[in-house]
């Protein structure tokens, strides 16, 4: 979110110069169906879970297809937690709830193969508050000014922080990733913008005055920070990148996806008038 | 970007592009008829009949009796004019050839033919015959040089790369970037054949007792009709007998008739019109010449670097062609003077500045105007040019709607200024500045500009006869500036390149058969990779990257070798040492590129200097008079390096210098060629072939971080590449209709550790076929009409092959870098000029463009995106930037 938005400002003036967007058909090859396993753990109960899933076609439905018949446990300090499906590739450990310092390991059985992971999860940083702003540049559909959510919180100094953010408006969550971490602003109060482009125009996307905005904070550790990184700036497929590649996953024996154990702190407003 | 763009060209241009597509329907019709008519020019002038009687008529008169029976002409010297030798003839319905031979074959004298006109010149070898003529001197033993500065006439401008040669063409040199020449000739009598592309040719008598000093002065070729076809087409116009290969040398009149985007001539495009040299695409400036990246190319502007050459975006060069006298294209076989850059050295010329009268030119155009003064200061000494462009193509931002775009400056400015002097008959002093300025900037509030500054003060000396020196100072600038303001929160972020350069060149003609050319140059880099400063509640701390020094310096040596008449060797070698300087932290890093060790030098302290030696060797073989066969291998070593992520390029990508771990990049190349001229020298065909092996390229990680302040060394990989490819050129240079066909078959390779599984893989040059069709006609006095047509080979890119879900989104599944293709690329443009008045004091041009004639949808990049009223699916968008773009432009002179 720090990095500045020049790509942005550089899209809008090729955009003036004409730039004409179509649909085409594009033949694509498929590759064998791949393993994506995303797991988590927070410091919450219900947050221990696993999901796992093939990759599909490009022309098919994006639907998630879960995967059954998986053998997951994360153990930690000692003991170990199996995780139970509660739907078709999702599975679930009600009890677990992770403490900030200590370090899970997560393992998946699924057909003679064996996936590991692990990470440990951060001391909590709170999020202090949440705001919204008017953009300089950009308008919603309607020509009404566009309106970005803000986080602000207190990044400790002396240590290395990484955090995602998710934004619900109206209960409904954004699927925009936000991430960010503290190397320009370390031991700073931090306000920063999850700024995203509402590609499909989609009304419950904006924010409006009198909807309820809510964010969440996760401090993620360093591993997971560079597979979302990564999967942001290599595989969304919309930006200028001159060589997209698959982000690299903390996930052991080859598969798509990772695995994240974070604490998590939230806060929910009214959107106010501006 | 979708909702920002309610200023369409193709809307504001609807109606005049309805236009345009009939007109082109015109050219295309125009241009085939064009094409079948060619064969009408054919006819030599030997073979005209002529049926004459003269008895004892002197040459002179001879001559003008045969000009007025068939209308051909003769050109001869003036001690042709005053000879006293007297012939008879008596032809009946014979050809010309017949009627000289028999009337020219006791006498001292030939002919030859020299396009439609006729050579009649002296021939010392017939003067063996026992009725020679008593005129000629006897032969003066051993060998003297003729050296000198060739100008123009009307201009007094320097004249670059003219030939001189004997008008057999047993002997020849051309004059280097400053219009000095040296050639070394057996003492006696001898007719210098003088020749430049836009001047008329010239046969110089000399008479070698002794060495010489001869400048000579050259007429320009007006534009009329029936003298372009004279242009230079002598034996061996492109330089059969030279060992340099892999070069382009462009006049600028020469391109100023190929159709341009907007309007605006640029030898850059222009240049990618030529085989092996690649356009990267509409939106970048950028081009690959023989698969390598596009900051392999050094481009230099009266001997600076210029760092960025393109404005808006990519959409001109920063070469304002006004400015420019000529330009020079080694496509890897650079000679030993130039280093530095693996895939080509671009040098560009500018002019020096009419020293004869004082004038002033320029143009308006759909987006652009420009303006250009020069004149003397002291007539036929002293000279100076200013040359000045801006766009206003963000007036028509004012006309949005839309409040942002309204509020938007999207402009650059460019200006080119020179002087020179000359200081008595030996040298010339030459003052050159150039300074380029783009500013974009969205809604008033956010915004980047950049620009490049370059100044060079050079020194030309000339020793003796035999020995040109050239020294340059040179100084040169790049950097850019972004600013945004958010809320409360403003951001600044600056970078810069900054060279101090000090070269000096020397040209050494020992004798008739070597030519030593040596110098040394010295580059003291000052690279500052970013500055931010931030003010607000974002709680970004104001910080500076550590600025890197580096200390480049270079020695070279070559000798041009004439082995035999038919046979030249150039062999030579450049010694490069790189120094990096400190102060400055220094870094290992391991395989994921965590930092593992550092170290910290001080001010003066050398880091490492990397040391390398390139060696260079060309031959040239003459087979005859019309074809040789060439073979060149050079090295070439790269220590500075843009590290690009994005597609089109931008002007913040990062110039870094090798480090103590980043390696110079190291280019061998070898490639071989044969040339020949076709029918009479009208056409010249070109085959070239190359092998290029790379070392120590550089590619970010796959998930790197371009927006980071850790050492760069952290979000780099490292590995090798290969490249090789046929070029092939069929060039007509003379005649109504000119032009080229070019095309070239190509392969470019990578191989990087840790990308694509370290399997080799399509660099995204990599550009299977390449074709450019060029051709100029030139209708009548008034109008010249021209057309161009590309075709090329999509990029090689990543497309995915699968998607996936994380967290509720789509995200797509990569397998093999670089294996699926963009569509192939294919456009046409069309161009006409026509000459309004003309007087000796004031003329003025209209020229029209039609750029993407027939509107073809190519793709500038292809994403990939959820369809927006069902995001369960995903789908393929194709984005296109110009489909019929037409264009007017004024150009006056007086």
């Amino acid at each position: 979110m720090h990095t500045i938005r020049f790509s942005a400002i550089l899209m809008i003036l090729l955009g003036l110069l004409s730039s004409c967007e179509k649909v085409i058909d594009l033949k694509l090859n498929n590759s064998a169906p791949q393993t994506v396993i995303e797991g988590t753990v927070s410091n919450e109960a219900g947050g221990a879970k696993v999901s796992i899933s093939l990759s599909k076609k490009f022309t098919d439905d994006s639907s998630f297809e879960g995967i059954s018949g998986a053998q997951v446990t994360v153990e930690a300090d000692g003991t170990i937690y199996n995780f139970d499906p509660t739907a078709t590739g999702v599975y679930q450990n009600a009890t677990l709830v992770g403490i900030p310092g200590h370090t899970y390991h997560l393992t998946v059985k699924l057909n003679d193969k064996t996936y590991t992971s692990t990470s440990t999860m951060p001391q909590i940083v709170k999020l202090d508050s949440i705001y919204v702003v008017d953009d300089e540049l950009s308008t919603n559909k309607d020509k009404t000014k566009l309106r970005i959510a803000v986080v602000k919180y207190q990044d400790p100094a002396n240590v290395q922080n990484y955090y995602r953010f998710i934004e619900y408006i109206d209960g409904r969550k954004e699927k925009s990733l936000f991430i960010d971490e503290d190397e320009f602003t370390n031991g700073q109060t931090v306000n920063s913008r999850l700024n995203f482009n509402n590609d499909n125009d989609d009304p419950a996307r904006e924010i409006r005055t009198g909807k309820t905005l809510m964010v969440e904070m996760e401090c993620i550790d360093a591993a997971v920070y560079k597979y979302l990184f990564s999967l942001n700036s290599g595989s969304t497929g919309n930006d200028n990148n001159a060589a997209p590649s698959n982000p690299t996953s903390n996930i052991t024996g080859g598969v798509l996806g990772y695995f994240s154990a974070y604490p998590i702190t939230r806060k929910t407003i009214t959107v106010p008038a501006n | 970007m979708k909702k920002n763009g309610p200023l369409r060209f193709p809307n504001l241009i609807y109606p005049l592009m309805k236009l345009y597509q009939l007109l082109s329907i015109f050219f295309c019709i125009t241009l085939i008829l064009t094409f079948s008519s060619l064969r009408v020019f054919a006819q030599s002038p030997l073979d005209k009949t002529i049926t004459i009687k003269l008895n004892n008529v002197p040459l002179k008169q001879a001559l003008d009796k045969i000009t007025a029976a068939t209308g051909v002409r003769f050109t001869y010297n003036e001690a042709v004019a005053a000879s006293n030798i007297k012939l008879t003839i008596n032809a009946k319905a014979q050809s010309l050839k017949q009627v000289l031979e028999v009337a020219l074959a006791n006498y001292p004298y030939n002919y030859s033919q020299l396009d439609q006109d006729i050579l009649i010149r002296y021939d010392a070898t017939k003067l063996k015959k026992p009725d020679a003529e008593p005129a000629a001197k006897p032969a003066a033993a051993g060998k003297f040089t003729i050296s000198g500065t060739i100008t123009s006439k009307q201009s007094g401008e320097t004249i670059i790369g003219a030939s001189i040669r004997l008008v057999d063409g047993a002997q020849g040199t051309s004059t280097n970037g400053y219009g000095f020449y040296s050639i070394t000739l057996q003492a006696g009598d001898h007719q210098l054949l003088v020749s430049a592309i836009g001047q008329k040719t010239l046969v110089v008598p000399v008479s070698l007792t002794h060495d010489q000093r001869l400048n000579i002065t050259m007429e320009d070729n007006a534009q009329e009709l029936q003298t372009v076809t004279i242009t230079a087409t002598q034996k061996g116009a492109r330089d059969l007998k030279s060992p340099q290969m892999g070069v382009e040398k462009l006049n600028i009149k020469e391109i100023n008739d190929v159709p341009v985007l907007l309007g605006e001539h640029d030898v850059m495009k222009t240049i990618q019109l030529f085989p092996g040299i690649k356009s990267a695409g509409e939106g970048s400036g950028g081009f690959y010449v023989r698969g390598g990246a596009t900051d392999q190319n050094l481009l230099m502007l009266d001997e600076a670097t210029v760092y960025n050459a393109y404005h808006l975006l990519g959409f001109f060069s920063t070469f304002n062609s006004d400015a420019i006298k000529n330009v020079s294209i080694y496509k890897g076989d650079m000679p030993a003077q130039y280093g530095g850059r693996l895939s080509s050295v671009i040098d560009v010329k500018m002019n020096d500045g009419n020293n004869q009268k004082f004038g002033v030119s320029g143009g308006v155009g759909v987006i652009a105007a420009r303006l250009n003064v020069e004149g003397p200061i002291q007539k036929g000494k002293s000279s100076f040019l200013i040359s000045a462009r801006r766009t206003y193509a963000d007036a028509f931002l004012k006309f949005s709607k839309d409040t942002v775009v309204k509020n938007s400056q999207l402009y650059f400015y460019d200006i080119n200024a020179k002087a020179n002097l000359v200081l008595g008959d030996k040298d010339r002093v030459y003052i050159s500045g150039y300074l380029g300025k783009d500013v974009l900037t969205a809604n008033n509030v956010n915004g980047i500009n950049w620009g490049n500054t370059t100044a060079t003060l050079r020194w030309n000396h000339i020793f003796n006869n035999r020995f040109f020196s050239n020294t340059s100072f040179i100084y040169s600038n790049y950097d850019y500036e972004i600013k945004v303001k958010q809320d409360v929160n403003t951001y600044k972020i600056t970078s810069r390149i900054k060279d101090w350069n000090f070269k000096e060149d020397m040209q050494y003609d020992v004798g008739s058969d070597h030519s030593l050319s040596f110098g040394v140059n010295s580059v003291y880099h000052t690279i500052k990779p970013g500055e931010i400063s931030a003010s607000g509640n974002s709680g970004i701390i104001s910080q500076t990257l550590e600025t890197r020094y580096a200390w480049d310096n270079a020695a070279y040596v070559s000798d041009t070798w004439k082995v035999t008449d038919r046979f030249s060797l150039t062999y030579g070698t450049r010694l490069s040492a790189f120094s990096i300087i400190g102060p400055g932290t220094y870094y290992d890093v391991n395989a994921d590129g965590a930092i593992t060790n550092s170290t910290h030098y001080n001010s003066g302290q050398i880091v490492k200097t990397y040391v390398n030696l390139e060696p260079r060797a060309a031959a040239a073989f003459q087979l005859n008079d019309i074809s040789s066969v060439k073979a060149s291998y050079a090295r070439n070593a790269q220590n500075l390096h843009l590290i690009s992520n994005s597609t089109p390029g931008s002007p913040t990508d990062k110039w870094v210098a090798s480090t103590n771990l980043i390696k110079p990049e190291l280019a061998d190349q070898f490639s071989v060629g044969y040339y020949r001229d076709l029918a009479e020298h009208k056409y010249e065909f070109t085959f070239e072939t190359y092998y290029k092996k790379l070392q120590n390229q550089l590619d970010y990680r796959n998930d790197a971080n371009i927006f980071t302040n850790q050492p760069i060394e952290t979000q780099l990989l490292y590995g090798k590449g290969r490249t090789y490819g046929a070029e092939f050129l069929l060039r007509k240079k003379t005649g109504r209709l000119t032009g080229w066909v070019s095309y070239t078959l190509s392969k470019s390779e990578r191989l990087i550790d840790g990308i694509n599984n370290n399997q080799w893989y399509n660099a995204r040059q990599d550009r299977t076929h390449d074709l450019a069709v060029v051709g100029i006609y030139k209708l009548n006095d008034k109008w010249t009409l021209s057309a161009n047509f590309v075709f090329y080979t999509g990029d090689a890119v990543t497309y995915p092959s699968g998607k996936y879900q994380i967290d509720g989104a789509t995200y797509y599944y990569y397998t093999n870098r670089n294996a699926s293709r963009l569509p192939a690329y294919h456009r046409l443009d069309l161009g006409a000029t026509k000459q309004l008045k003309k007087t000796k004091k004031y003329s003025s041009e209209l020229n029209f463009s039609l750029y993407n004639a027939y509107g073809n949808r190519n793709a500038y990049r292809i994403f990939f995106r959820d369809n927006k009223t069902d995001p369960n699916k995903t789908e393929a968008v194709r984005t296109t930037l110009f489909t019929y773009v037409p264009s007017i432009t004024y150009n006056f002179k007086f």
